[in-house]
């Protein structure tokens, strides 16, 4: 497995990738190249060798003729010289009457099936162990009285064939050899050039500032060119990111400035008399504050935490109604100190979603807190089945329309009053984000413009 | 003394023919018997580790020993066994054995059965730097190697040159022939083509060089020429004052003969001189290559090739070799008229049966002088008119 993956395409750098892709079809081509020279070759020689035996078989037939009541033959010791050639080949001949009978010769050799239009046909034959290269022409008596058809056979061995198709081979190997080498040096070196725009756009990421986020500018071609554009995006994008985070930070620090300003300006005053009385007033204030300060930067941690996005939750199955009901079993008696109706609307049976356990309680608990900050005097925690969905209904003076979205982001407070650190819905938002539930915002009685009441819906995906 | 040349034969079985047949048969046998006792020649090996080398030639004992003792001197780990046969003898026995030759080598001057066996695939090529730098005109592929070099030649009696001039060439011996018909009626001797193999090749092989041959075999006819089968038949006549002069003899054979008879003569044919050669290959298959490589190795060698011209008379064909008996020196004397019987498929047509009745039947049409096929049963039987002459 392990080798295999190695030589995986996908594990190959772009150059080796493309010298595969190149490299391998110009070798099979090469490889077909050679196949057919070499049949050429061979092909040609044949033909040039086979006019021999045209030849010889020809100045043969010719001395053939009607003697002493048979076929008789004169033979040309030049006709078998002829079949010798350079390469001292060994000569056979034979003479076949028109019935198949041998005749004369110096060996038997067999016939071969006419070839149509052809007195002459050709064939490699293996006699006694040895191959021939065998032409066989069918002729007949020219004469008044007789016309008896005759065979005449004439074989020579390959030798002579054979040298003049390697050599024949030779040469065109040697011409594919220089071609194939041409090409594979265009191709490396088309390669190298190809792929420099690419080794110049990883020199300039590697060479700029880390810190930069300033966007690439290089001439590049366009297939990365478009590249260049998606990391310039990407690039783009992180700076927004990081102003956004800056003014988180900013906002953050502000906020907890101001309420750690007002303990120590308090504790002053404080100090400054004498009475105890005064003192436990502002102790008492002091606490306040500081409880404040506490949630907004348990708040704030949480916000951060959310919005890492490499933690993605660990999901499993939560039943909607037990949530529902511990949050507002927990949250009850503070909110009941306050004066806050806080109830819960859910069905008798257990109702699951596939979401994190303390990250949506999170968000519940933020829910209701939020409702109770605003000004509203009854909270209801609504759990109904047929999609999954977890609503908090409030009877406060909701949020308007346009300000709704506005209402997602972090420090965004609806109205000044009121103790909210304006984070509980930026956090309700991510991890609605993270779990792909749809958050939703809506009055719920849009008719009564005093006190249009809001209702915060989180509907899970039913398949979920 | 054993001639090959006698038993180069491929007879015709035409019914006439069948007394002189039986004639030369007998003739055959009593040869055979009586040089049985020199048929094989054997040396054993020296050396401890020893391989056999067996060897199938037609080249005479006495000729070839002074080879295999040199060979033996040099290489004594082989141990060598040469079988010396009668020329179809050998080839019938090579052919016999070609599937599980027992000869390691094999040397015959029937140039065309030789040839015959190696273009069957029975040679097999040697690989040396001795086979490659050998003529190429003295061999075929790296198989067949001609080693030796050996003059058909003419040979007349000293006594001769009283009543003419001896002849020097084929053209000189044609114009004697037609001047002195009467006075040389059955005093020339040549071989006969119907009954040796060795005649036949020649007639084949003069015929292919000249036309004009066919007006030598007229006039031969008309001066009605004796016929022999042997070179040793023909030296013998010649000897015995029978015969003035002889055509077409094997050269190696009268040199010998002519050195122990002063009253002969041999000469050299100026206008062309037909060149047998033996030829030499080594088997395929053969149980022994390495000595078989060694052997014909050390016959192309110049030591064998300085000693089969200054030992034998069977003539040397390395070029680097010169002096009396080597192909250099006649070629020098001779030039273009030597004519070595050409190492190729053209000795094929001289064993093919039709091509052999075909020749045949024209020589003995011209020798009985039926002139007007004088070129041959195919000759036009009209020729075309003559143009009125003034």
């Amino acid at each position: 497995m392990t080798p295999l993956r190695r030589w995986r395409l996908s594990h190959l750098s772009l150059y080796r990738r493309l010298m595969v892709w190149l490299l391998c079809p110009l070798a099979l081509l090469v490889a077909v190249m050679l196949l057919q020279a070499w049949l050429a070759s061979r092909e040609a020689a044949d033909r040039a060798f086979d006019r021999l035996l045209d030849a010889a078989s020809l100045s043969i037939a010719e001395q053939v003729r009607w003697q002493q009541s048979r076929l008789w033959m004169d033979l040309p010791p030049s006709a078998l010289e002829m079949l010798a050639t350079d390469a001292e080949e060994r000569v056979f001949y034979a003479l076949y009457d028109a019935h198949g009978h041998f005749v004369t010769g110096n060996r038997s050799l067999p016939t071969l099936p006419a070839e149509n239009g052809s007195q002459m046909s050709y064939g490699d034959v293996t006699s006694r162990g040895m191959p021939l290269r065998l032409g066989v022409l069918r002729a007949r008596l020219e004469g008044w009285d007789r016309s008896d058809r005759f065979e005449v056979r004439v074989a020579q061995t390959r030798e002579g064939r054979q040298a003049l198709a390697n050599q024949l081979f030779l040469a065109s190997l040697v011409n594919i050899v220089i071609i194939a080498g041409l090409a594979v040096v265009v191709v490396l070196l088309s390669a190298r050039f190809a792929l420099e725009p690419l080794t110049r756009l990883r020199r300039a990421i590697r060479q700029r500032n880390p810190r930069t986020l300033a966007p690439l500018e290089l001439p590049l071609p366009r297939e990365l060119a478009e590249l260049r554009q998606t990391l310039n995006e990407l690039l783009a994008r992180m700076r927004r990111v990081r102003a956004n985070q800056e003014r988180f930070i900013g906002d953050a620090s502000h906020q907890l400035k101001t309420p750690l300003a007002g303990l120590s300006t308090r504790a002053e005053l404080a100090l400054r008399q004498s009475d105890p009385a005064t003192w436990r007033e502002a102790l008492a204030t002091m606490h306040g504050t500081a409880t404040k300060t506490a949630r907004l930067a348990g708040q704030l941690l949480s916000l951060t935490r959310l919005n890492n996005p490499e933690a993605t939750p660990a999901k499993q199955a939560v039943d909607l109604t037990a949530l529902a009901r511990r949050c507002v079993r927990e949250a009850f008696s503070r909110h009941h100190r306050r004066g806050v109706d806080l109830g819960v609307e859910a069905p008798e049976h257990a109702v699951m979603a596939s979401a994190n356990d303390w990250q949506l309680e999170e968000a519940l608990n933020n829910l209701i807190e939020n409702a109770s900050l605003y000004g509203a005097s009854q909270v209801t925690v609504q759990v109904t089945d047929t999609p999954p969905r977890l609503a908090v209904i409030d009877d406060g003076p909701g949020i308007p329309e346009s300000q709704r979205l506005l209402m997602l982001r972090p420090f965004h407070r609806g109205q000044e009053t009121g103790d909210g650190s304006g984070l509980g819905l930026a956090i309700v938002d991510s991890i609605a984000r993270a779990h792909d539930i749809r958050l939703s915002l809506q009055a719920v009685h849009p008719d009564h413009p005093e006190r249009p009441g809001l209702c915060i819906a989180l509907t899970f995906s039913s398949d979920a | 003394m054993y001639r090959p040349d006698l038993f180069i034969r491929r007879l015709t079985t035409a019914p006439h023919h069948i007394r002189h047949l039986a004639g030369v048969l007998l003739a055959l046998t009593l040869l055979v018997a009586a040089s049985a006792q020199a048929r094989t020649l054997h040396f054993t090996a020296d050396a401890e580790s020893s391989q056999p080398l067996t060897i199938y030639g037609v080249v005479d004992p006495p000729q070839v020993y002074p080879l295999l003792a040199d060979f033996h001197r040099r290489n004594p780990d082989i141990a060598i066994t040469y079988h010396n046969l009668e020329t179809l003898a050998l080839h019938a026995r090579v052919l016999q054995e070609r599937d599980a030759p027992r000869a390691d080598v094999i040397m015959s001057p029937a140039m065309p059965w030789q040839y015959q066996l190696a273009n069957e695939g029975l040679s097999t090529p040697v690989d040396s730097p001795a086979a490659e730098a050998w003529p190429s005109w003295a061999r075929w592929r790296q198989e067949l190697f001609g080693f030796t070099f050996e003059p058909i030649v003419m040979v007349y009696r000293r006594d001769l040159a009283t009543r003419m001039p001896p002849p020097e060439s084929h053209a000189e011996l044609l114009s004697l022939l037609r001047q002195r018909s009467a006075e040389l009626s059955h005093r020339v001797v040549t071989y006969d083509p119907r009954f040796s193999g060795a005649g036949y090749t020649y007639a084949i092989e003069d015929a292919r060089i000249s036309a004009r041959y066919w007006d030598l075999v007229e006039a031969l006819g008309q001066a009605h020429s004796e016929l022999e089968t042997t070179t040793a038949a023909m030296l013998e006549g010649l000897s015995e004052g029978r015969y003035w002069i002889g055509y077409n003899l094997i050269g190696s054979y009268v040199q010998d003969y002519v050195a122990e008879h002063p009253e002969l003569a041999m000469v050299v044919p100026k206008d062309y001189a037909l060149v047998l050669q033996r030829l030499v290959m080594m088997s395929r298959n053969a149980p022994h290559p390495v000595a078989a490589q060694r052997f014909i190795d050390y016959l192309l060698s110049a030591p064998a090739q300085r000693l089969l011209a200054t030992q034998t008379t069977l003539g040397a064909v390395h070029p680097a070799i010169d002096g009396l008996g080597t192909a250099a020196d006649l070629r020098k004397r001779l030039g273009e008229a030597i004519r070595p019987v050409q190492i190729g498929p053209g000795l094929l047509a001289t064993l093919d049966t039709l091509k052999r009745q075909t020749l045949l039947e024209q020589w003995q049409q011209a020798f009985k002088n039926h002139s007007t096929h004088a070129d041959g049963p195919l000759a036009d039987p009209s020729p075309l008119p003559r143009a009125p002459q003034k």
